[in-house]
């Protein structure tokens, strides 16, 4: 009803991120040197997402904020992309693929943790979310410079909106949070490994491309 | 025919001649010993508050054909306590290992049932030849944000009991230690030890799933260890060793980005390189005023100069305060 339409006007609105980073910049970049960088950035928002996460869960309250919390995953949940791959097709992918998981999946967290923002209630937590959503749009522009130093066409457009409708209840809107935030942990920690291949496979000598600016 | 009896330690055990009558004449023997009179009721042989002690094969005969009229093996023992479960990754990412035992012993047989379940899947967790009470699992999936629950349950004919675990894929890799540590001295180098080890063999993938190691140091004759952490490579330099001190060395391995660290490496001894000691005459000493100098410690005299308490370190590495003060002074003299 109503609260649908909002939510998806909310979420087209925010989500409009520019394909392409930093417009008009034309620095060189070493292709491994910003590997490097968006390997340490996802260490960093690792680091930075325990401390959201701890103060997050306990504003949810318990149980979300107990250690030994495992609750089954409800299908509504899959709206939020999932780091979960098979190892022998996370192994496979190519240098493109494994890029554009990256970025698709951080586009669409990005997504989803900014309109957390917008709801959430203390100004501590607003802080710091506020803090992490820059940083993790720096993630996603760092991501989209090696993609196109590369050589490689950045994902389409802005994220799609979420599947499923936003949450009747109070608890189910709180599992949405509690879901959405072990999936940003996963995926970070997934990422880090991510980047240690693609670490390996570019040559280790210093690959400079112009970046250009490209409408889209 | 024979039996087995299991009874728990501390109780009352009635063993019945078979179909005998209780007003039956009978003999009961424990491991061929006959066994007094005065335990029995009637045919009856009653054992108060057993102990392992009484564990044995009980018989029973009629009194004059001296026939064997029932045998038991009876097994003191205690129905088992929680057991003890541990759950590691060392071989990240193809799976993990769970491995259990039993806090005390329950002196008759057990049998382990573990479970292991992901989510809504059950997994199997396949069961090692050795060591034994060891079974492994491989991953199916990679970076998972389900938790894996695996339920360990004990049973034995007295009781059961049984333990759980739940963890992320991410929270129980530990690497093995690294492997063939070798420490050397550098030629030419007094305060250098060159130090190299392996990735351990355990673990698969150190192309894609790099480790970063620990190491650490300190001469034999000091308790506090220097630490160095390196992100890469599978070598260091110690440059900031005392001269002529025998080390000990360690090193630890992990994950770049997940889990925790491996327990220490086999430690190995290595002494910097030395330059060979010249035969001290007066005029020696006089030129050799320098080198002198900067080697601060000499062999400790069995003079009077130093006594028991003044003495740093113990056995051969022993150094005497005062010897070195008189040495380092004569030395200042001479310069």
């Amino acid at each position: 009803g109503d609260s649908w339409g909002i939510f998806t006007f909310l979420c087209a609105a925010l989500c409009n991120l520019p394909a392409l980073p930093a417009l008009n910049c034309s620095e060189e970049l070493g292709t491994s040197q910003s590997i490097q960088q968006t390997y340490d950035l996802t260490r960093y928002l690792e680091h930075q997402l325990r401390t959201l996460a701890g103060t997050y869960l306990n504003y949810l309250g318990p149980p979300f904020n107990e250690p030994d919390f495992n609750p089954p995953r409800l299908a509504r949940a899959e709206r939020v992309p999932s780091a979960t791959v098979d190892l022998d097709l996370w192994r496979g992918l190519t240098d493109n693929a494994r890029l554009a998981a990256n970025y698709r999946a951080y586009s669409r967290l990005l997504c989803y943790l900014r309109v957390l923002d917008g709801q959430v209630g203390t100004a501590e937590l607003r802080h710091r979310l506020a803090h992490f959503c820059a940083s993790l749009q720096g993630l996603v522009l760092s991501i989209g410079g090696v993609m196109s130093s590369l050589g490689y066409p950045l994902p389409a457009g802005p994220p799609a909106p979420p599947g499923a409708p936003p949450a009747s209840n109070d608890f189910l809107k709180k599992m949405d949070d509690f879901w959405l935030l072990k999936e940003l942990q996963t995926w970070l920690w997934r990422s880090a490994k991510d980047f240690n291949r693609l670490k390996k496979k570019v040559p280790p000598a210093v690959v400079t491309l112009r970046l250009e600016a490209r409408g889209f | 025919e024979s039996h087995t009896q299991y009874e728990r330690v501390g109780a009352d055990v009635t063993m019945k001649c078979g179909s005998m009558d209780w007003d039956a004449a009978v003999t009961w023997t424990v491991n061929g010993t006959d066994i007094d009179e005065s335990h029995l009721n009637g045919s009856y042989l009653i054992l108060k508050n057993v102990d392992l002690m009484q564990s044995g094969q009980y018989s029973c005969y009629e009194g004059s054909s001296w026939h064997l009229k029932y045998q038991t093996y009876l097994r003191v023992g205690t129905p088992p306590k929680e057991p003890v479960l541990m759950c590691r990754s060392n071989n990240y990412p193809k799976g993990f290992y769970c491995s259990w035992h039993l806090p005390t012993p329950t002196f008759i047989p057990n049998s382990f049932n573990i479970s292991v379940i992901h989510g809504t899947k059950e997994m199997v967790c396949e069961k090692d030849a050795v060591p034994k009470n060891r079974c492994h699992i491989r991953y199916l999936q990679l970076f998972s944000t389900v938790k894996y629950k695996v339920t360990l349950t004990v049973t034995n004919a007295l009781g059961k009991n049984f333990t759980t675990l739940t963890f992320d894929e991410f929270a129980i890799v530990k690497p093995d230690p690294p492997e063939s540590v070798v420490a050397k001295p550098v030629p030419n180098n007094p305060r250098r030890l060159e130090v190299s080890w392996q990735n351990p063999s355990s673990w698969p993938d150190p192309e894609s799933f790099p480790l970063k190691f620990f190491l650490r140091y300190r001469p034999l004759i000091l308790d506090q260890w220097q630490h160095v952490e390196l992100s890469d490579g599978t070598s260091h330099t110690i440059t900031d060793a005392y001269a002529g001190k025998e080390y000990i060395i360690q090193v630890a391995a992990k994950d770049n980005d997940i889990g925790t660290w491996s327990d220490w490496s086999v430690a190995v001894h290595a002494t910097p390189w030395t330059e060979e000691p010249k035969h001290l005459t007066t005029e020696a000493q006089i030129t050799e005023t320098t080198s002198a100098s900067t080697s601060s410690f000499m062999a400790p005299p069995t003079t009077k100069i130093c006594d028991k308490g003044a003495m740093v370190g113990s056995g051969a590495v022993a150094v005497c305060w005062t010897a070195g003060l008189v040495v380092a002074a004569y030395s200042v003299l001479f310069i």
